[in-house]
């Protein structure tokens, strides 16, 4: 507890007679003590030092002094304090109580220009900012590289043609892809489907020409031409990427039919019906001359009209 | 924008009263005015976010398996994009978390701002400048090339010495009784989760219990000149603060471009032509340790355990033992020696553990 | 009445200045290294260290001229007319790089002398009682860092105090005290860090940093310049002579063209000599 304990509002006694009122105690920051007491005496406030007061009662104080010394006093300057809740002084109000109303600190001088404050403020905001900076880019970079890796384009052999027995027939054929998937090397597998087709169907296939197939730079990898009877088709089907079959179907005979929405496709990948927005997605395809089969694993986006590569 | 701005504070005022928690928080009166040397203290709470984030995109490529934790980090450092840099970052934060402690305790030391009322600060401090070590420790284990394998074993098989406790603390860290998958799982949920929390909640206590007591000041000064330079937390000091945390973002990117992370070979059970050894803030117990003295079962108990073990013990007690109410370093001389022989020391025996290199060919 | 700059040590009036310009220019200075690091260029050799030097030096005379300013007002109540970092500057340059040459010596020769006869030393001192190596290194190594680190500092109290005296002479000759009282003084200085025009100040300094971010983000190498001799980089697309599909295939397609129009007219030619052998039957 403080040492001295006035209370405002108290009435002030000078050792000839009262002479007003306390209307604001101060405390010193350091030594957190009151320091003066602000006493309301024929119309100004005077900063009374403590070492003035003699003693302190229940709700009246005693000066040393007289009336006359008290006007001697310099006179208080509001506007050179704040209260003690507008500011952090650990232990002062546990220490001092002056109520009815608040006890007075100093302002510090340093503090009084609102253009200091204000520029500091606003520089540390505008270093704050820069501090993380120089980051933004290499962690925007960091974090997306691998969200754009570059296509895979390796021929991966699938099967031989030995196995297609009819035209116009899809048949499966299941392999393992080994792929490497970050640090570690991986295998899965896949499984996508070849007809041998007819010149009809061919031309179904064909009917907007060659079909090339480029890199993420926009160079031609391949061009599947009409001269192979062979067409591959990705195993996925482009409504959204469920596995689909070959399969008989009750009206429209031999189709390949996608079991999660009912997308049908007949031999040349075109849809026949359901919620497909394009048919099959073809397969770059090269056959050797011992009927090899080696296809490209090209994925397209599920759900687009247009084919939009992504692997 | 202004009017915009000050209409969002009031009404947040009207609900939380901001404005005495803006006065509580920022309008704390600095006697003797804001300081460069009172930034060491918001330098490491700033390098920690620094860490915390590096290491939280460290992780989206770290796979923390004995089979693949060396192939990923040598993944992020030459596959993934500016993956060297992050990484380098983090390998030198650590370091310059480390130099920020040894700053932030000599300033606490020097200024005499353990003494009471501030002892809890001081305790609460030697707690977190332990879980900074085992931060470095941990996180020293995980890219589990020749250097990061060794240093560790040889780090736990000291810690076995400990009495009484040393073999269940070894074999808890270790995961078994050699080192291996276990032990990198538990090493990376300690450096990741277990010190990350243990370092939030005792940072919090620390600058609460800091608050509650004031910051201490300077140690010299008459009453007139410190009010005459007394000005607020904020802005002067955060600016301060905010300014030297820049000046180690700068430092610290600088280190990563000049001495990028390179790894030694993936970890193997027989060190081969690799001599193991810690990492640089742990050389000089090394070095001491190597000594006559602290040769066997006894002595490496003494060098590893019981002479830190004492010298830690003495810091805790520090507060309680020296209660002279004087501050000023010049005029404590015990204190200003004992902190030059041990600084001093440290130095030494880091340096000769340096040149010791050579001589293990 | 004796002027106020007489008051203070040279030592410790050199010292408050350096110390407190160094640590005020160092973040210009780390921004400096930092962008020449980017660009891989090292900033401790060659044309990196002649750019950060020269760069150094208006960095320096700001923060000493400020330093000055501050320490003068505040601590010996002295208003400095006119600019004070360049004045300050060149004279501590001067006695810096004359103390720096002489160090280079002396410090270099201290380390030898004492180098060698720390080992000699030891070699005598080993034959009576051997040492190990561990405690050999640490007593080698504070044999001759001891001298040598003293023989560093004198030189070092040497550059202070001729710098502090000259700096004691530069106060007095163009300063003028101060009769504010203490906090006016402080006021005063303090009041100096406030630019006449703030926005315009951090405008500026936003935009400067923003601009050196971006250089940054140019200069900084994608993948590491250290690379594990286990990771060589991977081929260049340069060397990789590019594989065109379609011309493939026309050249695919005019082989066999040609091929066909071959087997046609050797076929012709079977065709007529066919019809020509029945006709020539006889001779």
């Amino acid at each position: 507890m403080a040492s001295v304990q006035p209370k405002i509002k108290s009435k002030v006694q000078c050792v000839d007679g009262e002479i007003g009122e306390i209307v604001h105690v101060i405390a010193d920051p350091i030594s957190l003590e009151v320091s003066h007491i602000v006493v309301r005496a024929n119309g100004t406030q005077r900063q009374v030092p403590v070492a003035t007061i003699a003693a302190v009662r229940a709700d009246s104080v005693e000066l040393l002094c007289n009336a006359a010394q008290v006007s001697g006093f310099p006179e208080h300057k509001p506007e050179d304090f704040l209260t003690s809740k507008q500011v952090e002084i650990p232990h002062l109000e546990n220490r001092v109580h002056v109520e009815p109303g608040d006890l007075l600190v100093p302002f510090p001088v340093l503090e009084k220009s609102c253009a200091r404050r204000n520029f500091f403020a606003g520089f540390i905001h505008v270093i704050g900012a820069l501090i993380g900076l120089p980051l933004v880019w290499p962690v925007l970079r960091f974090i997306t590289a691998p969200m754009y890796a570059p296509y895979d384009n390796r021929w991966i052999k699938i099967g031989n043609v030995s196995k297609i027995k009819t035209e116009d027939v899809g048949v499966q054929f299941i392999f393992k892809k080994s792929f490497k998937d970050s640090v570690l090397q991986r295998e899965e597998d896949k499984n996508h489907w070849v007809v041998k087709a007819t010149p009809e169907t061919l031309k179904k296939v064909y009917t907007h020409g060659d079909i090339s197939f480029t890199d993420e730079k926009g160079e031609v990898v391949w061009v599947n031409k009409q001269t192979v009877p062979y067409v591959a088709f990705a195993g996925k089907c482009p409504h959204l990427g469920c596995g689909f079959k070959w399969r008989s179907h009750k009206t429209r005979g031999q189709v390949f039919l996608c079991p999660c929405h009912l997308s049908i496709y007949d031999a040349a990948g075109t849809v026949l019906d359901g919620p497909a927005p394009r048919p099959l997605d073809i397969l770059p395809i090269k056959v050797s001359a011992t009927g090899e089969i080696q296809i490209i694993d090209v994925e397209y986006k599920a759900g687009k009209k247009e084919q939009v590569r992504i692997a | 924008m202004m009017p915009l701005l000050q209409k969002v504070y009031d009404f947040v005022d009207e609900r939380i009263d901001l404005k005495t928690l803006e006065a509580k928080m920022m309008k704390e009166p600095i006697k003797g005015g804001s300081r460069w040397a009172y930034v060491f203290g918001s330098v490491l709470l700033f390098i920690f976010v620094m860490q915390a984030v590096t290491g939280l995109l460290l992780m989206f490529y770290y796979i923390p398996s004995a089979d693949h934790a060396y192939a990923s980090t040598q993944f992020i450092i030459h596959e993934v994009d500016y993956g060297w840099f992050i990484l380098s970052y983090h390998f030198w934060g650590s370091s310059a978390m480390v130099v920020m402690v040894f700053a932030h305790m000599s300033q606490v030391f020097l200024w005499g701002a353990y003494k009471s009322p501030r002892e809890m600060i001081w305790l609460v401090g030697l707690a977190l400048f332990g879980i900074v070590m085992a931060f470095g420790f941990t996180g020293y284990l995980l890219p589990w090339d020749q250097r990061a394998y060794w240093a560790t074993t040889v780090g736990v098989e000291i810690m076995d010495k400990t009495p009484i406790v040393g073999d269940f603390m070894a074999r808890f860290l270790k995961g078994g009784p050699t080192p291996g998958q276990m032990t990198l799982s538990r090493f990376f949920v300690i450096h990741v989760m277990v010190l990350p929390g243990a370092l939030m909640g005792l940072a919090g206590l620390h600058l609460f219990f800091f608050r509650s007591a004031g910051p201490a000041g300077p140690f010299r000064g008459t009453p007139e000149e410190l009010k005459a330079k007394t000005d607020f937390f904020f802005p002067r000091q955060v600016w301060k603060d905010i300014v030297a945390m820049a000046a180690v973002f700068l430092t610290i990117s600088s280190l990563a471009l000049i001495e990028p992370v390179v790894l030694l070979e993936e970890a193997k059970p027989d060190p081969g032509d690799y001599h193991p050894e810690p990492e640089w803030y742990f050389l000089f117990l090394f070095q001491l340790l190597r000594w006559k003295i602290f040769g066997g079962e006894f002595g490496q108990f003494l060098g590893a355990i019981a002479i830190p073990g004492a010298f830690m013990l003495l810091l805790a007690a520090l507060p309680f033992i020296d209660r002279g109410p004087e501050r000023n370093i010049f005029k404590r001389p015990i204190a200003l020696l004992s902190w030059a022989v041990v600084m001093i020391g440290i130095l030494v025996l880091t340096v000769s553990a340096i040149i010791n290199r050579e001589f293990l060919d | 009445m004796s002027h106020p700059a007489t008051a203070i040590s040279s030592v410790k009036l050199a010292w408050a200045l350096s110390w407190a310009a160094f640590w005020t220019g160092f973040p210009f200075k780390m921004i400096v290294a930092l962008l020449l690091l980017a660009a891989q260029i090292h900033p401790w050799e060659g044309a990196g260290l002649i750019a950060l030097l020269a760069l150094s030096v208006p960095i320096d005379i700001w923060a000493l001229g400020l330093t000055a300013r501050t320490f003068f007002l505040e601590r010996m109540g002295i208003e400095v007319r006119g600019p004070a970092g360049i004045g300050l500057w060149w004279q501590g340059a001067v006695l810096g790089v004359v103390t720096l040459g002489l160090a280079y010596y002396a410090v270099g020769a201290t380390a030898a002398v004492c180098q060698k006869a720390a080992a000699a030393t030891l070699e005598v001192v080993n034959k009576v009682i051997p040492i190990p190596v561990a405690e050999q290194i640490t007593i080698e190594l504070l044999m001759w860092a001891v001298p040598t680190t003293i023989v560093a500092i004198i030189l070092l109290l040497v550059w202070l105090k001729l710098f502090g005296w000259r700096i004691k002479r530069f106060a007095v000759a163009s300063g003028q005290t101060s009769s504010a009282g203490l906090q006016e003084r402080v006021r005063a200085w303090d009041g100096w860090r406030v630019p006449a025009d703030p926005i315009l100040m951090l405008v500026s300094f936003t935009a400067v940093a923003v601009l050196l971010t971006v250089a940054f983000w140019v200069l900084l190498p994608v993948t590491t310049t250290h690379r594990h001799p286990d990771y060589p980089p991977p081929p260049t697309d340069a060397g990789k002579k590019k594989v065109k599909p379609e011309e493939l295939l026309k050249k695919t397609d005019t082989a066999l063209a040609k091929a066909e129009a071959v087997l046609e007219l050797l076929e012709k030619e079977q065709a007529k000599e066919k019809k020509k052998k029945p006709a020539g039957t006889g001779h």
